[in-house]
């Protein structure tokens, strides 16, 4: 395995030829390559497993034009203005990306997100220390924030004990959603103006993945938090020009971008159109240049490409899974083999093929291979409930069901919940009448937005269908987040001591090759148990105008929008 | 004449306080709240963080003080925050305003070009094939829901030209010409329909007025159509017809909130749709009541117009 | 009472010569083709309402392998994106958006209708108080109020019915009170008053029956409308909810996603609301020539 690590090196190293002298980052991305190297626990492994699976990213167009305002599509207004670190919205990062910086950021010309496939940002190189237990990151120089202030490792401590809600941060977010992602951080230390050290309670290597999504700008100390509803002040490649509300979002080049000769565009727009017709229509006519993440379904790519209308169109994961909730807590549910059987019953292929006309995958709780890197296996999939042939998995549910006491004569009667939105109703509808198959009354009770997070997080819920997307195609993101005991966001109320074990093992796991198999076999038992039945992944076509380039759709909807290296060719 | 205008201004007002704690009252009805939505955006409900919004928003206050801080703001001309944007709401709802009312003006424009001549020479054709043709055409747009009128339109230009009009707003005075591009359909869409309605009140009104005698003279005379029809009883039958469009005026703001959602246009009435889903009650309030005076001044205008023109209508109570 | 409201709509009652039932019709179907059509277009509509489960081929919430098949033998209509049958859906949904015009137009229709009566009748303060309710519940469009109805309820059957119903009872009321208004004048009613007979009977024994011919104008009239703000709300996704297929809420579902792709999606259910719409339109306007007795005669 060691001997593949210098090719994989060299491949990032070709890459960063490749997009020529102008994508500074990437050769700097080698360079922090080099940094890890020092660390004698590295796990070697990571680098060889990640260059086989790594799909061939789009080759990076060098030299790029300058000018021009890129015309992006946007699907409803901010609900928290630029203030990612207070939202879980792709409507919030995807336009709130261009104004920031992270730490490290996932290589945007890398379409499968990995350990692997980070590049440094901010932090132009870093390093772990104490067997994953330390992570020093050296800053770079002569970064400036949007208001001239110079940055420095002040506003990277003062950011993430911000969102860790550490005893002493100096300020606290208002919503604080991510919060459980940094709960392994012990403390951390501004060493120098230059040199941020994480230090962390055990070994937790996919710290960098989350500091690498979307979702983990580093705010400026000197802006009130608050003020980011309304402003945006970041060191990012765009400063924010003007928000109309309830119309655009504009950008304007950040002349003093820290990165020569980035960004290319003079700026970007981001309209607003609430529906989604409309919003298509004007991808088709011309008025837009680029889709939305997730928004490009199947059948839309498919009337599109009919249409004749000039548009590429990349086919990806979006780290985005459809589930059904079922509350733990109360009966029937509290039952596992009843919870297995309404997983059993409903086939999962159908299920991608009839609410998603193809345009989803089947996979467990992690995304699907070839878009995420520690899907199961296609054979595996097949043993799990709901995946293998739906009439023997319709029967059993039956048997199943029938044991629990429910049959033709005494039926079992839920009723599933959703959001009165198409896209949830659809889901709904579908499951609802696969459940009929196998002797189950499900009724449907739409709620409003509003209500439906008061209603899942007061557990007054029997069933219901639910959406949930993953910031990082990762264990630790994915794991604490929806399935551990007293998570906020774990809907359900599952909570297994075993599975509890195994997601602290493999967290602090460093050798790959044994990491993944852990983490399979978490997969494995969530779905056994039907913690929280995944019902399939979606994918996205991303449709944008030939003359859009540099613009390189990874699988997960949360993190290529920093546009730092789009430009057009016109 | 002044004791009726003094009855009704009072009656007038005595509508919009009603209104007010009717909106007032539904909207702290309506399930859920602004923190819930704010909420919403990070995929859980913390209760303590949510129990601070509240208090920083003020809705932990009993309704009646609520209320009461509500209409203190409003009669000193003050429309509040907006608990969405953060932002005066006054800041917010100005520049949607010009939006739709050029919007409603166009579409009303319109429906009187369109209802208008429908009106009387359908009227002049009673009965006769054209009068039914006329009639089922206007009635036609009257059955049609708006919403869908523009989304066939929408359909159709995107198949056959790949355009559609812009989904950008452009005002009238940075490019006059891009910007009818952009109100043509809608105005259509919404004036159409409207346009039924003015044609119906227009034949009718017509139809009595053909009948008088002077009108039937002048037919006697030979003069069955032209000029005499247009100039004498269009100029009788045009009082219902002012009425109507005063009122109709009015109530086009409903056919716009759908109609500025399918053409993305950032007027007031999509913005009502926005704001009750987010729970942000100063917005909605006001906007309310903004359409409420509206209503009422419309109609209040219409009653005093006809009181004031019609000698035959007294100024009391009928 | 402003003039202004009564404008499209008679003020007074007067319904169809005495003749027989069939004589009526005759002479309504030839002097009222326009209107005889509606009729008959509403009846079609109302048969397909009622026979639903017999006319459709498939179960219209069933979703199947084949979404967005174009119209054939197999699908009529084609299918939606769940592979459901648009056909069974449109004709299902005809029970489901007519039942909830009618069911709300009904209960806005009598609810003001009493009011109406209450208040034309009774006058004084009555009438003041109920008139001033009314002005309120008028100050807003219908779609606004039905709007914000609807959300402050929030999505059910029940509560777009509710919804739909309010924004009509005050236009009921006017109606119903000012033909009241110029009934009560009327010398058999003073007759009856004098005779001793109480108030309750002569309200409903006498007056209700005269007010028949507005109620039946103003109920065909508001139907129409009705269901275009269920179409309206079902559209903005704060009307009937599924698994109701009503034809507002296929429009919104899929029909903008897929229009392209599969125009049928948004042709039939908006054909659908709009042939409903269009029969009433149609019925009302000869209805109101008719049994307006200021329109009589032309």
């Amino acid at each position: 395995m060691r001997v593949r690590l210098p090719v994989a090196l060299l491949c990032v190293a070709v890459a960063a030829v490749a997009a020529g002298p102008a994508l500074g980052q990437a050769q700097k991305g080698a360079d922090s390559d080099k940094a890890m190297k020092s660390v004698p626990a590295k796990p070697a492994a990571a680098k060889a497993t990640a260059g086989s699976v790594n799909a061939p990213s789009a080759a990076p167009h060098p030299n790029g034009k300058k000018g021009g305002v890129l015309l992006a599509m946007h699907r409803e207004d901010l609900a928290q203005g630029f203030s990612i670190h207070e939202t879980a919205t792709i409507a919030t990062v995807w336009p709130g990306m261009p104004c920031f910086n992270n730490l490290v950021m996932f290589d945007p010309f890398k379409q499968v997100e990995s350990l692997d496939s980070v590049v440094p940002e901010l932090a132009e190189r870093w390093s772990w220390q104490d067997n994953y237990r330390n992570l020093v990151l050296f800053l770079r120089k002569g970064v400036k924030w949007h208001d001239g202030t110079p940055f420095t490792a002040k506003d990277v401590k003062y950011t993430f004990d911000m969102v860790r809600q550490a005893p002493d941060a100096q300020t606290r977010l208002r919503i604080n959603p991510r919060k459980d992602w940094y709960a392994n951080v012990e403390s951390i230390e501004a060493a120098d103006p230059h040199t941020v050290i994480f230090h962390l309670k055990r070994p937790q290597p996919s710290l960098l993945m989350m500091l690498a999504s979307g979702y983990s700008p580093v705010y400026p100390a000197h802006v009130p938090v608050n003020d980011f509803r309304g402003k945006c002040v970041g060191t990012g490649p765009y400063k924010l020009k003007e928000w109309k509300k309830g119309e655009y979002i504009e950008f304007a080049r950040n002349p003093d971008y820290w990165v020569p000769g980035r960004p290319y565009l003079d700026g970007i727009r981001y309209l607003i159109i609430k529906e989604r017709g409309t919003r298509f229509a004007a991808l088709q006519a011309g008025r837009l240049d680029i889709s939305f993440p997730g928004e490009a379904t199947k059948p839309i790519a498919d009337q599109l490409k009919s249409s004749g209308a000039k548009l590429n169109f990349t086919l990806i994961g979006t780290n985005v899974n459809d589930n059904l909730i079922m509350n733990i807590k109360k009966p029937p549910f509290d039952n596992v083999k009843v919870r297995r059987a309404i997983s059993l019953a409903v086939d999962r292929r159908a299920y991608a093929k009839a609410v998603h006309q193809g345009g989803a995958v089947a996979g467990a709780s992690m995304q699907p291979k070839p878009y995420g890197f520690w899907g199961l296996l296609e054979k595996d999939l097949g043993r799990l409930p709901g995946y293998g042939k739906p009439e023997d998995n319709k029967a059993q549910a039956r048997k199943i069901l029938a044991e629990a006491g429910y049959g033709p004569g005494k039926p079992l009667q839920v009723e599933m919940g959703t959001r009165a939105i198409a896209l949830y109703v659809d889901f709904a509808s579908f499951v609802i009448n696969e459940l009929k198959q196998v002797g189950v009354e499900a009724t449907l009770k739409q709620v409003e937005t509003a209500q439906w997070h008061p209603l899942v997080t007061r557990r007054e819920y029997q069933m219901g269908a639910n959406l949930t997307g993953l910031g990082i195609d990762d264990p630790d993101g994915n794991f604490y987040e929806n399935y551990a005991c007293g998570s906020p966001r774990n809907y359900t109320d599952y909570c297994d001591e075993q599975v509890m074990k195994m997601i602290e093992t493999q967290s602090q796991e460093l050798d790959l090759k044994k990491r993944r198999p852990l983490v399979a076999q978490i997969q494995n038992k969530l779905e056994e148990d039907a913690a929280r039945p995944i019902m399939g992944w979606r994918t996205d076509y991303f449709p944008m105008a030939p003359h859009v380039k540099n613009l390189v759709p990874h699988h997960n909807i949360y993190n290529y929008g920093r546009m730092q290296e789009v430009w057009l060719d016109k | 004449m002044r004791g009726y205008i003094t009855k009704r201004l009072l009656i007038a007002v005595v509508t919009l306080f009603g209104m007010s704690i009717v909106i007032f009252v539904l909207m702290r009805l309506a399930p859920g709240n602004i923190t819930d939505i704010i909420f919403e955006s990070a995929g859980y409900v913390d209760q303590e963080d949510k129990k601070r919004l509240e208090v920083e928003l003020g809705i932990d206050r009993p309704l009646p003080v609520q209320y009461g801080a509500w209409m203190r703001e409003l009669l000193s001309g003050d429309l509040g925050k907006s608990y969405h944007y953060e932002l005066p709401a006054a800041d917010i709802i100005k520049p949607r305003l010009p939006v739709t009312l050029e919007l409603a003006f166009l579409a009303l424009a319109f429906s009187i070009l369109l209802g208008v001549p429908f009106g009387v020479i359908s009227a002049i054709r009673q009965d006769k094939p054209l009068d039914y043709v006329l009639r089922v055409v206007s009635l036609a747009g009257l059955s049609m829901p708006s919403f869908w009128l523009g989304m066939i339109v929408i359909l159709l230009l995107v198949r056959s030209f790949g355009w559609i009009p812009s989904v950008q707003y452009v005002s009238p005075f940075d490019d006059l010409r891009a910007n009818l591009a952009q109100f043509f359909f809608p105005a259509l869409a919404v004036g159409y329909r409207s346009s039924a309605l003015i044609m119906r009140i227009t034949r009718s009104a017509m139809l009595e007025v053909l009948r008088e005698d002077y009108i039937r003279t002048a037919w006697a005379k030979g003069q069955r159509e032209g000029p005499v029809v247009w100039r004498h009883a269009l100029k009788n039958a045009s009082l219902p017809v002012i009425t109507l469009i005063g009122i109709e005026f009015a109530f086009l703001i409903g056919g716009l909130i759908v109609t500025e959602t399918v053409f993305n246009l950032p007027g007031v009435a999509r913005y009502l749709i926005d704001a009750i889903q987010w729970r942000d009650y100063p917005i909605v309030q006001n906007l309310v009541m903004l359409i409420a005076v509206i209503v009422v001044l419309a109609n209040l205008t219409v009653d005093l117009l006809y009181a004031w023109l019609d000698p035959r209508i007294k100024y009391g109570r009928p | 009472m402003s003039i202004t409201r009564t404008l499209d709509l008679p003020t007074s009652t007067d319904l169809a010569p005495p003749a027989g039932a069939a004589t009526v019709l005759a002479r309504f179907v030839t002097r009222k083709p326009l209107g005889a059509a509606g009729g008959v277009l509403m009846l079609l509509l109302m048969l397909a309402a009622i026979f639903a489960d017999v006319l459709a081929t498939h179960d219209p919430v069933r979703t199947s392998m084949h979404p967005l098949v174009a119209p054939g033998a197999d699908y009529w209509l084609g299918t939606d994106n769940l592979g459901r049958d648009l056909y069974s859906r449109v004709v299902h949904g005809a029970r489901i958006s007519l039942a909830v015009g009618v069911a709300s137009t009904l209960m806005g229709a009598v609810l003001g209708g009493f009011i109406g009566l209450l208040s034309g009748y009774v006058g004084g303060k009555t009438d003041l108080i109920s008139q001033r309710v009314m002005d309120i519940m008028q100050a807003l469009p219908i779609l606004v109020l039905a709007l914000v109805l609807a959300a402050s309820l929030g999505p059910s059957l029940t509560n777009a019915v509710i919804a739909i119903s309010i924004p009509i009872i005050p236009r009921a009321g006017r109606v119903i009170r000012a033909s009241v208004l110029s009934i009560r004048e009327f010398v058999y009613i003073e007759a009856a008053r004098a005779l001793g007979v109480n108030h309750l009977r002569v309200a409903f024994r006498h007056i209700l029956p005269n007010t028949i011919g507005p109620f039946i104008v103003l109920i065909t009239a508001q139907l129409g409308g009705a269901i275009l703000v269920e179409a309206a709300l079902s559209f903005l996704g704060l009307g009937i909810p599924e698994p109701y297929p009503s034809w507002g809420r296929m429009l919104s579902i899929a029909a903008a996603e897929y229009a392209e792709k599969a125009p049928w999606l948004v042709i039939w259910p908006g054909l659908a609301i709009s042939l409903a719409v269009f029969g009433t339109n149609l019925l009302g306007d000869a209805l109101r020539d008719t049994l307006d007795p200021r329109l009589r005669g032309r």
